[in-house]
């Protein structure tokens, strides 16, 4: 096989194996709640920058970086869960734990709570590129014969690896991850047989965010860019590696996730690099047409 | 409408003079201590916030100065408005300054596009427009009223087809961001190299913030050319130079003056080093102009040394002020475009600036390289 081939596969799988990291948590909110969460990609700029702050200010091992961004994206999915989604679960009576106008409505007011974060974070940081320390970068380059990879792209995978299956692990084999399951099913239910909803989904955000978070610090070292609006790419690849998934299906997301990595960087063979983000948008309406159960979906749900 | 705001402004004077006229002294006092107002729409916020608060900077460092020096009776004020890099706000903010009766003279915008846009705007009001940095070959040639103080990719073209030309180089890759400024980057260097013989054997297009440059530089190895020539500025610059290091492309990358700036080196660290590029601004070269702004930019921003593009914006206000002093007293949007076309030998940090015709000005320009972190001048 042509090397050319064979390293722009290489570079679609490691850009798959970013978009995963991002869709993992993005799943795991959606399955929960079955509404988008737009803060998400903010999470992840805010993992970002925590981490950054973190080795300008003490500069610690890598791993020591890692665990506070893990704590960092824990209280951000604690404090979006409070500010943007609980005061529309205020109401629990049962007509407003159906509507799904109520339940909607989180579209806007996560929306709402990403563009305040990103301006904010704008206004105090500035908008461009923030000065990574080059020691901490991981893209120390790998020869495997014709095909270069970098370190980060082993990080990266092991992360994606843990993540998934950790995750689930978590949903199908504890009492929480049935809780979880439970609550994504069908709340109302959930909540007579004597689940603490609440506590549930809370527990969603804060695992989910701690995934965004750490996702936002490892991409943001391994192309060394970090700076408030870097969210908004990844969120929007993620968006369509969990619609392809088939919405509620964290393994799916991730294949689907590789998969438009592939396809993006094949794609730059074929047509103009400029083209190549249009890859992402044609499997998204393609699954809306053709697989309106996405492609790992349970029918259960129509995309 | 337009046409409407300029008779109310005429008759607006008229009338001002008359009451002048009658009472006499004190009105004409008052007069006189209205300020010379000046328009600036620039990005402040945004993915290009980054330049536009430069601009504001430099632009708040040059007309600090130039109020404190007396050389006008009036002090002179510039309206900051917020165009985030998008024609349709850029549009809207010229609406705004052509209906400010105030306004006599307008500068900005950052990019090509978000220029040209509004230009249309000044156009019809008859309103004179400076911009530090629109560098699309068109943009000048909108109306007389269109002035830039940068270059434009046809004269920066030449200069780096004719370098790369020296050094030996004779296929060569060219890839550019997808805006207007990208594509006439691309234009500009392509044509006279060609001409002189030279095969650009791959040409490619990328959105600007395109995180990963990988397929590209793989598709550039495939071509295997002998340099690469880059239209990008310095945020895109330093991930397409590390990821070439990532991936082990040792081919020479040339670049123009919008990838310079400290920052490059600071994001890229050794990557960046042997990146070669043209450029009108040095913060080290010895002029001083050049070392005055340097000093009051460094006040202002914690030690941080000035790219080109505040230079520039730092330039094209001393332009501008120095345009309102020479059409003084009779300060009109038709006196500042007579002004600003007479604009001859400006001495400024970006070199000394005169207009043709058409609004464009005649620079020259530097070759400079990376080495070691520092940008130096080749000889």
């Amino acid at each position: 096989m042509d090397p050319y081939y064979v390293q722009q596969l290489a570079i679609g799988l490691s850009l798959g194996m970013i978009y995963a990291l991002m869709a993992i948590g993005f799943t795991l909110i959606f399955g929960v709640l079955n509404v988008v969460n737009f803060a998400h990609g903010e999470v992840y700029s805010i993992g970002a920058f925590a981490g950054l702050l973190l080795i300008t200010a003490f500069g610690p091992p890598l791993l020591a970086v890692f665990l506070l961004v893990l704590a960092v994206g824990a209280a951000t999915g604690f404090g979006l869960e409070r500010l943007a989604f609980r005061p529309f679960r205020r109401f629990s009576d049962e007509a407003s734990l159906k509507s799904r106008a109520m339940r909607e409505a989180t579209l806007m007011s996560s929306l709402a709570l990403s563009i305040f974060t990103r301006e904010a974070m704008e206004l105090v940081f500035g908008s461009e590129f923030q000065t990574v320390p080059l020691d901490y970068l991981i893209n120390e380059p790998i020869a495997l014969g014709p095909v270069t990879i970098v370190t980060g792209d082993i990080i990266i995978f092991v992360a994606a690896a843990v993540m998934l299956g950790g995750l689930q692990y978590l949903l199908t084999r504890t009492a929480t991850g049935r809780a979880i399951r439970a609550v994504s099913n069908n709340p109302l239910g959930a909540k007579y047989v004597g689940i603490n909803t609440n506590r549930t989904i809370v527990l969603t955000f804060v695992i989910g965010s701690m995934m965004g978070a750490l996702a936002g610090i490892m991409v943001g070292l391994y192309y060394g860019a970090i700076f408030p609006a870097m969210g908004f790419t990844p969120a929007v690849k993620a968006f369509v590696a969990m619609v392809m998934g088939g919405l509620s299906s964290i393994p799916g997301a991730v294949i689907c996730a590789l998969i438009i990595g592939v396809s993006e960087s094949l794609a730059t063979t074929f047509v103009s690099s400029v083209w190549a983000d249009m890859v992402a948008y044609s499997f998204l309406l393609l699954t809306l047409v053709l697989f309106p159960q996405g492609l790992f979906g349970k029918g259960r749900d129509r995309v | 409408m337009t046409s409407v705001t300029g008779i109310t402004r005429r008759t607006a004077l008229g009338l001002a003079l008359g009451t002048g006229l009658v009472i006499g002294g004190a009105a004409g006092a008052w007069a006189q201590e209205d300020p010379v107002v000046i328009g600036y729409q620039l990005p402040l916020t945004g993915n290009t916030a980054q330049y536009g608060q430069d601009f504001k900077t430099a632009a708040e460092i040059a007309l600090e100065d130039f109020n404190a020096s007396g050389r006008l009776p009036v002090p002179v004020e510039i309206i900051f408005e917020d165009s985030r890099s998008d024609a349709k706000e850029g549009v809207n903010i010229a609406r705004k300054f052509v209906d400010n009766d105030d306004i006599v003279a307008v500068l900005g915008d950052f990019t090509s596009t978000v220029s040209m846009a509004a230009a249309q705007v000044y156009k019809q009001a008859g309103m004179p427009q400076l911009s530090q940095t629109a560098s699309h070959p068109d943009y000048a040639r909108i109306s007389p009223y269109q002035f830039r103080n940068i270059t434009t990719q046809a004269q920066e073209g030449e200069v780096n087809a004719n370098w790369l030309w020296e050094r030996g180089f004779r296929k060569v890759a060219v890839i550019a961001e997808q805006t207007d400024w990208g594509q006439a980057v691309v234009q500009g260097f392509t044509a006279p190299f060609e001409e002189m013989g030279g095969e650009i054997v791959y040409s490619e297009f990328f959105n600007r913030g395109l995180p990963d440059f990988r397929s590209i530089i793989t598709k550039i190895q495939r071509a295997e050319p002998d340099a690469i020539y880059t239209g990008l500025f310095y945020e895109d610059g330093a991930q397409f130079l590390k990821q070439m290091e990532q991936l082990g492309a040792d081919i020479p990358v040339h670049s123009t003056s919008a990838a310079y700036n400290q920052k490059l080196v600071e994001l890229a660290g050794p990557a960046a080093d042997d990146l070669y590029l043209t450029a009108t601004f040095l913060p080290t070269s010895e002029g001083e102009h050049v070392q005055e702004f340097v000093a009051a930019w460094k006040a202002a921003r914690d030690g941080q040394e000035p790219g080109q593009f505040p230079a520039q914006a730092y330039d094209a206000v001393n332009i501008m002020l120095d345009a309102v002093v020479r059409a003084w007293p009779d300060v009109t949007r038709e006196s500042m475009r007579e002004a600003l076309a007479a604009t001859e030998d400006f001495p400024g940090v970006t070199g000394v600036t005169s207009f043709d015709e058409d609004g464009e000005p005649e620079k020259q320009m530097t070759r400079a390289r990376i080495v070691d972190g520092v940008f130096v001048e080749v000889q």
